[in-house]
């Protein structure tokens, strides 16, 4: 019995790789202490279009939640626009540090899309998010943390299969229809949600400076030519 | 078996560890609501969003949690392009009450419409 529930812990410490704490993972973090973030729009490599404008509803919430101050993005991307700051690849020539004197903000944040697709496999379908996330401080310029992570929500039709021509064909189009239909945001939003366990706490919650030992899981920084590369056919 | 009941306690504790605590802010609506008017921009989608920003203001207090940042100034900041001039600054001074960091923020907000009607 005892061997099993080592097993079960090994097994589960397997399926998280490897382990560093908030503190050793992002150490900057933790001297800085930013407390106001600015988010920009998303950097789009996913070989959707509309990823962009969707995506950007679903990060101020667990953001804040994470105890920072963000900025309303609708009201930012305004203000921007005023300044002559339309596009992504325009704000990317922008350095950390102007944000700081436009907003006051203490770090900004950057979001690229990595993934937001679908893949038909006949019978079986599935939806990703994978989205990646880099923060830099905009005293220094610098990376102060960065993380990245993906969800798939397989969308395969289950309709009880009553076996047969009929049976398959019925999946077939089930699958074909439930991943047509499935909305990305709220794959979205779990992204976001299992990225955001890696940031260290901000202030305006309870474990502000108290989450330096809790572990996550190792990542490494994102290579910027890394994209999406399509899968099956669309 | 006591031991394998504290192997099991080490376990579920380690799976805690990876789950959020409690939030501190009320977001109500908000995400669906400005998804909905960002799918289809327009007044309606529009109003329909100004009524979460309010619900949210109004609903935290109740569900003992803050009103989070960004919506007293999203809010105010509606209002001042709607020309309700003196409302929408209250919102924005309601902002910078709440989140004192956003200060300079709020200041830029509110030279760009003085700037906006000379």
């Amino acid at each position: 019995m005892k061997k099993i529930a080592f097993i079960l812990i090994s097994l589960s410490l397997v399926g998280c790789g490897t382990y560093v704490t908030k503190e050793e993972f992002a150490p900057e973090m933790y001297k800085d202490h930013p407390q106001t973030i600015i988010v920009l729009p998303p950097i789009n490599k996913s070989t959707s279009a509309e990823a962009k404008e969707y995506y950007s509803t679903t990060i101020a919430e667990p953001l804040t939640q994470s105890g920072y101050y963000v900025y309303p993005m609708e009201v930012v991307n305004d203000v921007l626009q005023q300044e002559g700051l339309y596009d992504t690849e325009t704000m990317l020539t922008v350095p950390p540090q102007k944000f700081r004197e436009f907003f006051g903000a203490d770090a900004v944040l950057y979001l690229t899309i990595l993934q937001w697709n679908t893949s038909y496999m006949i019978t079986s379908g599935s939806v990703t998010v994978k989205v990646a996330y880099e923060l830099k401080s905009t005293y220094t310029g610098d990376v102060i943390w960065f993380y990245d992570d993906a969800v798939t929500i397989n969308t395969s039709g289950s309709s009880g299969n009553t076996g047969g021509w009929a049976g398959l064909l019925a999946q077939v189009i089930t699958t074909a229809i439930t991943t047509a239909v499935t909305d990305y945001v709220p794959i979205a939003r779990q992204a976001n949600e299992k990225i955001l366990l890696a940031i260290p706490f901000g202030k305006y919650h309870k474990l502000y400076n108290a989450d330096m030992k809790s572990k996550i899981e190792k990542k490494k920084a994102l290579k910027p030519v890394e994209e999406e590369s399509p899968k099956g056919p669309s | 078996m006591n031991k394998m009941l504290l192997f099991f306690s080490i376990a579920f504790l380690g799976l805690l560890g990876c789950q959020p605590s409690s939030a501190p802010f009320y977001w109500g609506d908000y995400s669906s609501t400005l998804y909905n008017y960002k799918k289809n921009p327009g007044d309606t989608t529009l109003s329909v969003h100004k009524t979460a920003l309010l619900e949210i203001i109004k609903e935290a207090p109740e569900k003992k949690k803050l009103v989070p940042p960004g919506v007293y100034a999203e809010y105010g900041y509606i209002l001042l392009k709607e020309g309700r001039e003196s409302e929408g600054m209250e919102y924005l001074a309601k902002e910078e009450k709440a989140f004192p960091e956003s200060v300079v923020f709020i200041k830029r907000l509110k030279n760009e419409y003085s700037r906006g009607k000379k």
